[in-house]
């Protein structure tokens, strides 16, 4: 059975829907990564579990029990908000121990309880001290300490790196994974930034106005987008029109506008059909100098361009190129410690494995 | 919490807040409408009928219409007088005065503001006596100089009145102000604007909310006021607020004292509407 | 330059509002019945006010009064406040609007209107009568200074504080309150401030016999000056001022939290 289940639930703001008709299942232990842009209403899905929001139609159901009807505060859930909510007239002592006190736990019990899980995001010792000392990383983990030190069924986090600067965001993304797979918990995670849904997730759901776009594992997700909005918001990538060509054969092959043609893994439709195949910028490979010969049975992906622009970004240099009318964007790993001129000619080559085809012929982007 | 829930905890919370201003204003203010509607005070044995006689009296003397008007030129002055020394007040105080001085001054502004304003205008009688001690002291110092005694008289009504509505101004006009950002200022200095076109063109229309909510602040009481007029006014005393003020205190007259708060209701409200659009942003409640 | 200027304006601002407190408050202290110079210090008046047994009782009142607007006043206040902010209701509109009248309209109009309606309504003149109007009057302060606390808290702490498990009741009690405190002291010193000084109100509702200090002052006023008005004038002044430090503390002016 798993942990948390989303059946079917349903939000509206007047005229504008926030959550349409949306299920996710969730299993015991999961780090679950809700993302998509705001207004997108991975907030409100997170806010409806709390029991902040009341849905008009579905259910959500803990531990197979329907929690709908219950009040926030019988939800036996922890949460982390995006600006922590610590209480700036308790110590960070009582601040964690306030679960436990108000559920009327003995004072011993709360002290060990309270001393062990500092221990465990590191702050042992910080107890006397009070929010407003603290560093934003500090307080961020006097949060997380405050919301597992009662052992709720489900963990909540609300864009809760948001408010750190860059890298005190990735060494506090590895920490708290590392504390919820020590702890176990099932965790429900709202970012807004792709790459750390991809980091920490073992599983994310893309949202766009209310619907689910695509969920399922990190890889999965990236790799084998379904949608161009899907394909576009987990990181940058490349979206070519063309035609069907041919479509018979293990590689099929689509024919571009000014005539090259491009070979792809996925079935195509009919021939003649409009597509859009979509590629990640890390897929290609940079061929300066004559058209690459690809080995004897390897269908490969050649097109002609020329160098727009390059932008040199230290350990990889994003190259900006056109391939007749389409423009393309490509990451070239600095092993040369060259950069190619603009207008230089170049031949981009990839796996037909990496031609991903889009559901939605074009028409759906950004 | 439930929809239904909160609801009622909000419901419960604000009534008594809801019963109270029922019971204190709203009832009140509703029977005083139907007592100006009453040709005259409902003791004794004849009853009153309603007409509208007392608003008509309003209109037929010349007497009232005269007395609003001249309330309303108080209000102007009075107004006028607290922009001119008002404003820039707060204009040096955003601007010049730096840190732990512009809390201090602004709080030494402010202070006298929240004491009785009875006592305030009692101490300016203190002040503007002919013989009364300051002229004693400067024709001490300068023999001869003339006497600032002016008690008794309209420009003393109008200096007790400004005294004690000036900090109203300085308040509001610093608030607007100092949300100003300096960086507005400074862009406009490397665009090469003068330091007058900047007030003109910048600081001016940025902080005309503040100054708005300043001058509807001062003007409503002051076309209301009696207890100023009376104390500092003497044979000038009188004014609608002071007519108004008889009628309940000693002539007995509540209809027409009743008629009479309504049509001075109406004036207020007549500035409120005209100057809503410009306020709504500034008079946010909770 | 004009910075000297600016300051120099200030001064001479200052100067204005405080001179005629200056001036009044000296006299209290000065010997003379009649406020003639030479100055000479004395503590005459003061004594004599400890004999007014008016002066005594309406002190009384007052002070009785303000404490008891403070309490009603600050609970009612503070209850709507914490509906206004936490709870959006759309019937919300018709409570802000009523806050209106008590700021908005003219306090003649008010206490006019009052002595009417509670003549009918049996409610008549006195001490509890002004305490209806002081509270009224006191309302829209209260609500929003302790409303301006509460929006900028934002409701977080008190979601925190349902996810981990605790009742509408205790989050009110250990998290909400502690938070506002501040906000609601500095309400609570506005409401004594506001009944403490009130006039208009008090004026006319007081019955003959049962007055409270400004209304005593008004008809000590009118009668004649003795410097006794000023001795306790200066007493009141000092209270007021006092308690303007205190809110101080508690509140920021201009908007800086």
């Amino acid at each position: 059975m798993s942990r948390v289940e989303i059946r079917d639930v349903s939000k509206r703001y007047g005229s504008v829907v926030a959550l349409n008709q949306v299920s996710l299942s969730l299993a015991d232990g999961e780090f679950f990564g809700l993302l998509g842009p705001s207004g997108s209403g991975k907030t409100t899905l997170l806010r409806s579990i709390a029991g902040f929001v009341e849905p008009e139609a579905g259910q959500i159901l803990i531990d197979g029990a329907d929690v709908s009807r219950i009040s926030t505060h019988r939800r036996d859930l922890g949460m982390v908000f995006q600006h922590y909510a610590l209480f700036p007239h308790m110590s960070v002592f009582d601040n964690v121990a306030f679960p436990l006190s108000v559920r009327h736990s003995g004072k011993a019990e709360i002290k060990k309880r309270v001393e062990e899980i500092l221990e465990l995001v590191q702050l042992g010792g910080y107890g006397q001290r009070r929010p407003r000392q603290l560093s934003g990383g500090q307080q961020q983990r006097v949060a997380l300490a405050r919301a597992l030190v009662s052992n709720p069924r489900v963990l909540l986090l609300d864009e809760p790196l948001g408010a750190l600067d860059k890298n005190l965001r990735q060494q506090m993304q590895v920490e708290l994974r590392q504390i919820q797979r020590e702890v176990g918990i099932t965790t429900v995670f709202v970012t807004h930034d792709q790459e750390e849904a991809l980091t920490l997730s073992d599983r994310i759901a893309i949202f766009r106005e209310g619907v689910v776009v695509q969920a399922g594992k990190p890889g999965e997700v990236y790799e084998r987008p379904r949608t161009a909005f899907a394909a576009a918001f987990l990181g940058a990538t490349n979206f070519i029109p063309g035609r069907v060509a041919d479509r018979r054969g293990s590689a099929g092959t689509v024919v571009l506008e000014d005539g090259q043609t491009i070979h792809t893994l996925d079935p195509l439709p009919s021939e003649g059909m409009a597509v859009t195949v979509t590629v990640r910028p890390e897929k290609f490979s940079l061929h300066v100098g004559g058209r690459p010969t690809p080995d004897e049975d390897e269908a490969v992906n050649c097109l002609a361009a020329e160098i727009v622009q390059p932008i040199y970004m230290g350990a990889s240099i994003t190259y900006r190129v056109k391939a007749g009318e389409i423009e393309l964007t490509l990451f070239h790993q600095n092993r040369e410690s060259r950069i190619e001129p603009p207008g230089s000619r170049v031949w981009l080559s990839w796996a037909p494995k990496h031609s991903i085809l889009l559901e939605a012929p074009g028409g759906d982007l950004l | 919490m439930s929809r239904a829930r909160r609801k009622w905890a909000s419901h419960g919370l604000t009534a008594p807040a809801y019963l109270w201003l029922a019971v204190t204003v709203i009832l009140p203010l509703a029977v005083m409408l139907y007592f100006s509607f009453l040709s005259k005070m409902p003791f004794g044995k004849a009853e009153p009928t309603l007409s509208i006689k007392q608003y008509a009296l309003f209109f037929e003397r010349d007497f009232y219409s005269f007395l609003t008007w001249r309330s309303i030129k108080l209000g102007l002055y009075v107004t006028f007088f607290c922009v001119l020394i008002g404003y820039p007040a707060a204009l040096i105080l955003a601007k010049s005065v730096r840190g732990r001085w512009r809390e201090a001054v602004l709080l030494l502004v402010v202070l006298p503001f929240w004491s009785n304003a009875l006592i305030r205008i009692f101490a300016w009688t203190m002040v503007l006596r002919t013989n009364g001690i300051v002229d004693q002291a400067i024709q001490a110092v300068l023999p001869g100089a003339p006497s600032i005694g002016i008690l008794y008289s309209y420009p003393a009504i109008v200096v007790g009145l400004v005294h004690s509505f000036v900090p109203y101004m300085i308040l509001t006009c610093y608030i607007s102000l100092q949300a100003i950002d300096d960086a507005l200022i400074e862009a406009g200095r490397v665009m090469g604007a003068s330091g007058l076109t900047i007030f003109r063109r910048i600081i001016l229309p940025l902080s005309l909310p503040g100054l708005l909510v300043g001058v509807v602040l001062i003007f409503v009481p002051v076309v209301g006021a009696f207890m100023e007029p009376r104390i500092l006014g003497g044979r000038q005393s009188i004014m609608l607020g002071t007519v108004i003020e008889d009628q309940f205190t000693e002539v007995f007259n509540w209809p027409l004292g009743a008629a009479l708060s309504f049509i001075l209701l109406a004036i207020v409200m007549l500035i409120f509407a005209v100057s809503y659009p410009f306020l709504r942003n500034r008079l946010r409640l909770a | 330059m004009t910075r000297r200027l600016g300051y120099a304006y200030l001064a001479a601002l200052l100067v204005f509002i405080y001179l005629p407190i200056a001036v009044m408050m000296a006299m209290g202290f000065n010997e003379s019945s009649n406020y003639q110079l030479p100055f000479r210090f004395s503590l005459i008046w003061f004594d004599q006010l400890s004999d007014n047994e008016i002066l005594w009782r309406a002190g009384r009142n007052s002070v009785l009064l303000a404490l008891a607007n403070t309490v009603v006043a600050t609970v009612i206040g503070t209850m709507a406040a914490l509906a206004l902010a936490r709870y959006r209701l759309r019937s919300h509109a018709v409570l802000q609007l009523l806050l209106f009248p008590p700021m908005a309209v003219p306090w003649l109009i008010l206490a006019t209107s009052m002595l009417i309606f509670f003549y009918y309504a049996g409610i008549g003149r006195g001490l509890h009568a002004m305490l209806l109007a002081h509270v009224a009057l006191s309302l829209p302060y209260v609500i929003i200074v302790v409303g301006a606390r509460l929006y900028s808290f934002g409701p977080d702490l008190e979601e925190a504080a349902a996810t981990m498990g605790a009742t509408p009741v205790q989050t009110f009690f250990r998290v909400t309150l502690p938070v506002i405190a501040p906000g609601v002291a500095a309400a609570a010193l506005f409401a004594f401030g506001i009944s403490f000084d009130q006039f208009v109100t008090s004026y006319f509702l007081s019955p003959p016999g049962v007055t409270t200090l400004p209304v005593e002052i008004y008809a000590s006023i009118r009668k004649g000056f003795t410097p006794e008005i000023n001795a306790i004038s200066t007493i009141i002044i000092i209270v007021s001022m006092v308690l303007l430090l205190l809110v101080s503390r508690f509140y920021r002016f201009g908007g800086t939290q």
